[in-house]
């Protein structure tokens, strides 16, 4: 058993505001992207500080220069703008509508120099993260591709190169964040053909779903070609737990609420993951936040983090 | 009022002047003290009062001078909450998200005095501002209630007691925001529930503004939340919701937003007065009005007496031509 996370941590605390400051003074003009560009650099070694210290096993950069998940896409693809606010599936949380308006490409080097940079930083284990091709194809505006299908498709290629480049710059574990495949199951095939061609790329692949229940789903999972399946098991009721033992992956399962303030006791985190060993051996078990913890204020979200260590702790988890 | 057809409204809030957003900052800072700010507030209300007078618009608002954000000002002033830290919305944008740490009660009104005064200050009907009870759990945390249902129903009861209140102290119009109700689709069933505890015991027009999200996911079903008039974001949407009018007739008044309210530029009035002819199409012209899309108050001052002014002006063309239309050959 590992602990992990998943997706954005809380960019600012009370205390700590060098960032929001930072791009307040950029967006006046007052500040040179070279100086905004140190101000990102130091805040993603204050989440990496953070996640380390609080005992997670396998941590990501914390996704600080992420405005939302698919911003960083949206502005290097090639065929690609940003267009207007939408909200964030059932977030008060907005992002950027991408715009296709052409062949989306790219050089496959957009999340190179982060994860280089962010692998000097980290004590421990680092994976990358990149966003489904289902979900962003289903958030985008398109004016360029025919269909669903071919545009999640065309997706999944950009994101393979992506993906490729962070193999070369030694990548051992990639998120693919995905949460439009549980909230659209209908649509699972395409996901699939999808995924088919980012495991193509060669790194192992932790395909996250989050929000919604897996239930519908877990069958079809386990013929992925993904090394861990992401299972949040907090934000809506769903019976996953009983039937765990349908899926071959390693299960990262979503134990600690990142969208709910109020803190889970060790003997409720417990419980669930005991229900989980029942089904499936400790080795194919992750536990983590149901989906990144930037959904909450940075107090409770460092507060979370001690609840997901100290129950694996408890448990008798083996650090890594 | 302008013959009753096509009144015109706004959705509830506008940009604050400067000299506003500074006392706001030093209030923040504890730098100018709860009177001062007050004082300042009321006085960017009676400014925004005439302005609405002078644009010719029909149906007021007082603006929302004194409020920040929709769920957090009531947050602030009912007991069971507590204000957590800093949360980020988009891009640089954070906001203290509202935590319900437990049950939640009025002790005592939170909008009726700024009603009052705002009503005293023109002839023209001011409607009473409320955020729905769905919205206030969707846009809060919720750790006191077992289920959503449960802390929906709970805020409905305190919601209820507030539009009361607005009703008793002479309002015409309740407005009960629920921007989030297609937050979760299949929990629409709630905000319904919800709704109908708030106004059961109203008289007065009652309204609720839903913006930014995916209304198709939520028609016809909508339609069963009992109020009066749903006002509806449009003209962001590029009138796309009305489609859906095609197969299931619209049954309530219609406040239909034909101007973008996140772009600084506005449409022009020609365009504005496509948008109501639209409307037109669904709803007849004495339960069609026009507005803008959303609030104003990411916006300037001028920029949102541009808006209005255009919305002002399409009705007007719109009017006219009704009116030719109607005159004997």
């Amino acid at each position: 058993m590992k602990t992990t996370v998943i997706g954005a941590y809380p960019k600012i605390s009370d205390e700590h505001q060098d960032l929001r400051r930072a791009l307040h003074r950029h967006d006046r003009g007052e500040l040179e992207a070279d100086g905004l560009a140190a101000v990102l650099d130091e805040s993603t070694r204050w989440a990496i500080g953070e996640l380390d210290w609080a005992g997670i096993d396998v941590i990501n950069d914390g996704q600080v220069r992420w405005d939302d998940m698919l911003a960083p896409f949206a502005r290097a693809w090639n065929g690609c703008d940003r267009g207007p606010l939408e909200r964030f599936y059932d977030n008060n949380t907005y992002f950027r509508q991408p715009v296709i308006t052409g062949p989306i490409t790219t050089q496959g080097t957009t999340l190179v120099r982060d994860f280089e940079f962010a692998r000097r930083e980290a004590r421990g284990e680092l994976k990358a993260a990149v966003c489904g091709p289902l979900t962003f194809a289903t958030l985008a505006e398109d004016s360029h591709y025919r269909s669903l299908e071919d545009r999640t498709l065309a997706v999944a290629d950009a994101i393979a190169a992506e993906i490729r480049g962070l193999g070369k710059a030694g990548a051992t574990l990639v998120d693919v964040e995905e949460p439009a495949l549980v909230a659209h199951p209908e649509h699972f095939a395409l996901a699939r053909a999808a995924i088919e061609r980012l495991a193509a790329a060669g790194v192992p692949l932790a395909l996250q779903t989050y929000f919604f229940p897996a239930d519908p789903l877990l069958d079809a999972l386990a013929a992925f070609p993904v090394a861990q399946i992401g299972i949040d098991v907090r934000s809506r009721e769903t019976h996953v737990l009983e039937k765990l033992n349908t899926v071959r992956q390693t299960v990262v399962l979503g134990i600690v609420d990142a969208r709910n303030t109020r803190v889970e006791t060790e003997t409720e985190l417990v419980g669930l993951i005991e229900t989980a060993l029942k089904r499936i051996p400790a080795d194919y078990l992750w536990l983590a936040p149901t989906t990144g913890l930037e959904y909450l204020p940075h107090d409770v979200a460092v507060q979370k983090l001690k609840a997901l260590v100290g129950a694996v702790h408890a448990i008798g988890g083996v650090k890594a | 009022m302008s013959d009753q057809i096509l009144l015109t409204t706004t959705v509830g809030s506008f940009g604050k002047p400067e000299y506003l957003q500074k006392a706001r900052n030093a209030n923040a800072r504890g730098k100018l003290g709860g009177p001062e700010l007050n004082e300042l507030e009321r006085k960017a209300t009676e400014e925004w009062i005439r302005r609405q007078e002078r644009l010719d618009l029909d149906i007021l608002v007082d603006g929302e001078m004194y409020r920040g954000d929709m769920v957090a000002y009531f947050a602030e002033r009912l007991e069971g909450f507590r204000i957590g830290g800093l949360v980020r919305s988009y891009g640089n944008r954070y906001y203290h998200k509202p935590i319900i740490a437990s049950k939640v009660a009025r002790p005592k009104p939170m909008t009726v005095d700024w009603f009052r005064f705002t009503q005293s200050l023109t002839d023209r009907p001011v409607k009473g501002m409320l955020t729905g009870p769905y919205t206030m759990l969707d846009w809060s945390y919720n750790e006191a209630y077992k289920t959503r249902r449960d802390a929906a129903l709970a805020l409905a009861e305190v919601v209820r007691q507030e539009a009361e209140d607005l009703q008793a102290a002479g309002a015409r119009y309740i407005q009960i925001d629920e921007p989030a109700i297609h937050a979760r689709p299949e929990e629409i069933d709630i905000a319904i529930e919800a709704m109908g505890v708030v106004t059961q015991n109203l008289d007065a027009k009652t309204i609720s503004h839903i913006c930014y999200g995916d209304f198709a996911a939520i028609y016809p079903k909508v339609l069963e939340l009992p109020v009066d008039q749903l006002d509806l974001a449009m003209a962001n949407y590029e009138y796309r919701w009305l489609e859906l009018f095609d197969k299931n007739p619209f049954t309530k008044e219609l406040a239909i937003g034909i101007v973008d309210v996140h772009s600084h530029e506005t449409e022009t009035v020609a365009t504005a007065a496509e948008g109501i002819r639209k409307g037109l199409r669904y709803v007849s012209k004495e339960r069609l009005l026009p507005h803008p899309d959303c609030g104003l108050k990411t916006r300037t001052v001028e920029e949102s007496e541009e808006k209005c002014r255009v919305v002002v002006e399409a009705t007007k063309v719109v009017r006219k031509e009704l009116a030719r239309q109607a005159a004997p050959a």
